[in-house]
C-alpha cells in the first residue's frame, strides 16, 4: 500500500507540472486581456489629422462597422499592412478609420510641428494606399490610453452601435482577416441588418 | 584610489535618476512622493517586467503623464491604480488581486510547507530500542570475560 503511493505521487506530481510548463511554451507573456472589448468606445472630441478644425465623436463611428486601426508613420508594420487594407476597403467594402497618433510630436515639448506630421502622412499613404476614411488624430494619445493601446498596430473592431467587439493587438494580413476578424465582421455587418444579434 | 571609488559609486548612483527623464513641477514633496511611489507600483504593459519609472517606452510616458495628470486632479492612489486596471487590466499594477486563479499562489506554498513539516516530524520518530538492556548486559559479559582472560 505505502509502496504504490510511493509510486503514484512522484508520478502525479510529475505530469501536472509538465503539464503546467507545456502550456507555457504556447503561451504570450505579452498577450494582455483587453479591457475594452465589449464596452462602447471611451468618449472623446478629437480633430481630423487633415483638417483640424473638424471635429469627431464616438458618434462619427455610429451606424456602420468600423475597424478603428491605431497606427503611425513611424510604425514600421502598419506601413507593411497598409496595402491589405486597401485591397481590402477596396474589394470587401470595409470601413476603416485611422486613430493616428505621433511618437515625436510630444505634446508638452514638442519637436514636431502638425504640418510636417501631415505631410509625413500623405507621402505614406500616397505610396502605401490609403485605406482609410479619414484620420482621428489623438493628439495627447489620451484616447489611445482610454483603449488600452500599448502601441501600433492595434486594431478595434466597432459594431453599429459603436461597442468595441474585438481588440487585435499587430497587423492584419491575410491569416488573421481570415481566421480572426472576418467571421466577426461578417456576423456584425449581418446580424444588425436583420435586427438580430448584439 | 580613493577618487575612482568615488567615481565609479557616482556612476552607479545617477543609473537611476537618469531612468526617467521628465521633469514634472510638483507643488509639495508629499505629492512628489506619491507620483514616485505610483510609478514603481505600476507596470509598463508592453515591456518585460519593468516599472514605468524605469521604463523609457511611449506607453510608460504616456502614463507617466496620466499618473501626474490625475494627482494634479487630487486624485487617491488606488483611484490612480483603478484607472490603470480599468485600461490595462490587473497586469498593469504589482500586486495581483486575490481571485480564484490566483489564490493557488497563497495556497500552494502554504500547503507545500504544511505537508512537508507533518513528513518530516512523522520521520523523526525514534525507533524503540527494545533489546537495548539486552546489549548493554551482553557488552557488560565480554568486558568482564576481556578483564578476566
Amino acid at each position: 500500500m505505502k509502496k504504490t503511493w510511493l509510486v503514484v505521487i512522484p508520478v502525479v506530481l510529475f505530469s501536472l507540472i509538465a503539464g503546467f510548463l507545456y502550456l507555457g511554451l504556447f503561451s504570450d507573456p505579452r498577450e494582455l486581456d483587453s479591457q475594452i472589448t465589449g464596452r462602447p468606445l471611451p468618449s472623446f472630441t478629437l480633430p481630423d489629422l487633415m483638417e483640424p478644425e473638424k471635429q469627431y465623436t464616438p458618434e462619427s463611428l455610429a451606424g456602420e462597422v468600423t475597424i478603428l486601426n491605431v497606427w503611425g508613420v513611424w510604425c514600421v508594420t502598419c506601413a507593411v499592412e497598409m496595402p491589405y487594407l486597401t485591397q481590402l476597403k477596396e474589394e470587401k467594402g470595409v470601413k476603416f478609420v485611422g486613430l493616428y497618433f505621433d511618437q515625436d510630436l510630444d505634446p508638452d515639448n514638442g519637436t514636431k510641428t502638425l504640418n510636417r506630421v501631415q505631410q509625413e502622412v500623405s507621402a505614406l499613404l500616397s505610396r502605401y494606399g490609403n485605406p482609410y476614411a479619414f484620420n482621428i488624430f489623438d493628439t495627447y494619445r489620451d484616447t489611445s490610453l482610454d483603449l488600452g493601446v500599448t502601441g501600433a498596430p492595434e486594431h478595434f473592431v466597432i459594431d453599429k452601435k459603436g461597442i468595441v467587439r474585438m481588440h487585435h493587438v499587430g497587423d492584419i494580413n491575410e491569416r488573421v482577416w481570415r481566421n480572426k476578424i472576418e467571421p466577426l465582421y461578417r456576423k456584425l455587418t449581418q446580424g444588425s441588418a436583420t435586427g438580430a444579434d448584439s | 584610489m580613493i577618487r575612482i571609488l568615488l567615481l565609479i559609486f557616482l556612476c552607479i548612483s545617477t543609473v537611476s535618476a537618469l531612468a526617467a527623464q521628465d521633469s514634472y513641477a510638483f507643488e509639495s514633496v508629499e505629492r512628489q512622493t506619491r507620483f514616485n511611489n505610483l510609478t514603481e507600483v505600476l507596470r509598463c504593459p508592453m515591456c518585460q517586467n519593468q516599472n514605468i519609472a524605469d521604463s523609457d517606452a511611449m506607453i510608460s510616458h504616456d502614463m507617466r503623464r496620466k499618473v501626474y495628470q490625475l494627482l494634479q486632479d487630487g486624485k487617491t492612489d488606488q483611484e490612480v491604480i483603478d484607472y490603470m486596471k480599468a485600461r490595462y487590466g490587473d497586469f498593469v499594477y504589482y500586486e495581483p488581486p486575490v481571485t480564484a486563479g490566483t489564490i493557488w499562489l497563497w495556497i500552494l506554498p502554504a500547503l507545500f510547507a504544511l505537508i512537508a513539516t507533518v513528513v518530516v516530524l512523522k520521520r523523526r520518530k525514534p525507533k524503540p530500542d527494545t533489546d537495548m538492556a539486552a546489549k548493554l548486559v551482553r557488552a557488560d559479559e565480554i568486558l568482564q570475560k576481556d578483564k578476566s582472560s
